[in-house]
């Protein structure tokens, strides 16, 4: 941002939490670790464990969107050692030289990832590993089974009339994304202004059948409970939410694939030095850890042996996603960095407020 | 002479030096405001056209002095078609808080007669606002939805057979949702003009043989409107620019001025666009505050 906005928020995060005075150098004198991460990414249910553990202290600062990741890493400064991007900013932090690669030999427990996760190619470049894969989810398309049959097998029912407001997908330029999918566009995250446009006319014609854009996973889980709509997207969790209510609700794997995120641990360049760094990105690569981590958000996590530390009911429903099964990964679309996304955005603004 | 001159050199010099100690402590008193007033409105303001006027370009902020953003406001699709939209939002939440605050407003102005039942009322109307507003907003969510209470009760007493899905999730509840928490702001405003109706000016009137209606029409209606026009302004602006209404009760097309600007803030990252439109709702906003505030004038009745 500008650079005047820049300090400005600078001075505001070093007042509310103080980090400005301590950035990374103090880190490595007193051992301890910043962190800019998502809510739930440092909760204290397994930080506390680590931070006894190994005599680090974690200070961890929640970031409401990637953009402030790269903006808070790029303006330089100590601002943070370790960050949580998700894999639509990954390759931008990379490229632009902001951040170290990792020696994984030190993370003995990336053994235990699914294989998908141990170099996915939003973390590598030049032969080198630049992150820890860490929270991870893919994008449900949901319906119910009284409505809509189990056979279902593309993402076109969501423009079945016989649906009409009777559908919630997501308040999300992912909507954009999955409509790129099912008209077939190779390109999803570098789209031209034409099939943009086709993209908005397809959505619009879907509107008829939206009851609502959802705006929350939990939002989604009412709607569906309640009967309100009958499918579309969602989390994860939406769909652990419902079937622990007692619902029954179809997972349909469209045949276009579907959308999938993946947040990572990078190391902020030179950060790599402070001792805190890689004992941290052990530890939270745990299967312990990201059980209690899992805990807390609900996603899914790397580690295959995660599940055996969950109780019996979060297994199930962690198994029967297929979280913990390579196989669930076959024909996604992982996000990836989006060069015009004020483009998108402004696409998806103009489908929300088209009245028709 | 000379002595008197001297008196009166005196006597000027003494004044220079108290209107100089005047000025200095006028100075003293003038800072504080002025500082505030730097503060919170200048440089935030300043700040807002500065970044306005230019342009992001991958995520970093480049100063310019170019007024795209601007023409982008009111020629690409959708931000005027959504302002515009927001605008009509607040129209029909100001009339209609007007119409629900105006019978409760003149019901404890003039009805009801000891204070403390007076007190009461008052307090009545403020208590919502003790309760957060989306606790209230989603309240009306289990009113409206299809399987809310609205809906129970029209099928209970057979008016209709299945859930009526009109009530939720469109303009409609939008608007019905921001009166529901705004006309407390309406009451209060519509009721302080007409405490200030001196009940000597209806005596006489009704001295010189005229009836309830027309005392109501020809000066208790005229004497308020004042305090309908403030009251309206209050729920517009609340209401234009709110962003809570439309993300739970708000329907696929509900999408208001508010909500675009997160977007551009949070996804888009595009500061100077959502900037742009911050600049405009104010230019716009000081518009309708002079025109209200001329009008106030021109409808105040002195007595």
């Amino acid at each position: 941002m500008a650079c005047v906005t820049r300090k400005w928020k600078q001075l505001l995060t070093g007042a509310v939490f103080g980090v400005t005075a301590f950035g990374s150098s103090a880190a490595m004198a007193g051992g301890q670790l910043t962190m800019l991460v998502w809510e739930g990414y440092a909760d204290k249910s397994f930080v506390a464990p680590f931070e006894q553990e190994s005599g680090c202290k974690v200070n961890a600062v929640y970031v409401g969107s990637n953009d402030e990741i790269v903006a808070k890493v790029m303006s330089g400064g100590g601002t943070a050692d370790l960050i949580s991007p998700s894999n639509d900013t990954t390759m931008r932090l990379i490229n632009a030289d902001a951040v170290s690669p990792v020696d994984t030999s030190k993370v003995p427990n990336m053994a235990d990832f699914l294989p998908q996760f141990h170099n996915p190619k939003w973390l590598t470049k030049d032969g080198k590993v630049y992150g820890v894969s860490y929270g991870w989810g893919v994008i449900r398309i949901i319906a119910d089974p009284a409505a809509v049959p189990a056979s279902t097998d593309t993402l076109g029912f969501l423009w079945d009339p016989k649906y009409a407001g009777k559908l919630s997908v997501w308040d999300d330029i992912e909507t954009i994304y999955m409509t790129s999918r099912y008209l077939g566009f190779k390109n999803t995250y570098d789209l031209s202004d034409e099939q943009l446009e086709q993209i908005k006319a397809k959505l619009i014609q879907m509107k008829p059948n939206i009851r609502k854009y959802w705006f929350t996973t939990g939002e989604m889980g009412t709607l569906m409970a309640s009967g309100e709509v009958v499918g579309g997207t969602a989390w994860e969790s939406t769909l652990v939410q419902l079937r622990n209510a007692g619902k029954k609700v179809l997972d349909i794997k469209p045949k276009e694939g579907r959308g999938a995120w993946s947040d990572s641990w990078m190391i902020v360049k030179g950060a790599e030095t402070n001792a805190c760094v890689y004992p941290w990105l052990n530890y939270v690569s745990s299967a312990k850890a990201q059980a209690l981590a899992h805990k807390v958000t609900g996603f899914g996590y790397p580690n295959i042996k995660m599940v055996d530390n969950l109780d019996e009911k979060t297994k199930a429903s962690y198994s029967e996603l297929g979280m913990a099964d390579p196989a669930t990964l076959t024909n996604v679309d992982w996000w990836q960095p989006v060069k015009r996304r004020a483009k998108y955005l402004e696409i998806w603004n103009q489908v929300k407020a088209a009245s028709n | 002479m000379t002595s008197s001159a001297y008196v009166a050199g005196q006597g000027q010099a003494g004044a220079r030096s108290a209107r100089r100690l005047e000025r200095r402590r006028l100075l003293f008193w003038l800072l504080p405001p002025v500082a505030w007033f730097t503060v919170f409105m200048l440089i935030p303001y300043g700040m807002l056209l500065y970044t306005s006027l230019g342009h992001v370009d991958d995520m970093r902020f480049i100063p310019g002095f170019s007024f795209d953003n601007f023409i982008r406001v009111f020629t690409v699709d959708p931000y005027l078609g959504v302002i515009i939209k927001s605008a009509r939002i607040g129209v029909m939440t100001a009339i209609l808080s007007a119409i629900v605050a105006y019978p409760l407003a003149f019901y404890i102005a003039f009805h009801v007669r000891s204070a403390r039942a007076k007190f009461l009322l008052y307090l009545l109307v403020i208590v919502p606002w003790w309760a957060s507003y989306l606790v209230k907003a989603y309240a009306w969510k289990t009113i409206l939805g299809s399987g809310g209470i609205l809906n129970a009760t029209l099928q209970g007493i057979g008016l209709t057979d299945g859930p009526v899905r009109l009530f939720l999730y469109n303009e409609f509840s939008v608007v019905l949702t921001l009166t529901y928490i705004f006309t407390p702001f309406a009451v209060l405003s519509i009721y302080a003009q007409l405490e200030r109706i001196p009940t000597s000016l209806i005596e006489a009137a009704r001295n010189l043989g005229a009836d309830g209606w027309t005392i109501f029409r020809r000066i208790i209606l005229p004497i308020s409107v004042p305090g309908m026009v403030a009251g309206a302004i209050i729920t517009f602006s609340l209401a234009f620019g709110d962003f809570v209404a439309p993300v739970l009760v708000g329907g696929p097309d509900s999408v208001m001025i508010s909500n675009v600007v997160i977007n551009l803030l949070g996804v888009a990252f595009d500061w100077p666009m959502a900037a742009a439109i911050g600049v405009v709702i104010i230019a716009l906003g000081l518009l309708l505050i002079s025109a209200s505030g001329w009008l106030e004038e021109k409808t105040q009745t002195r007595f």
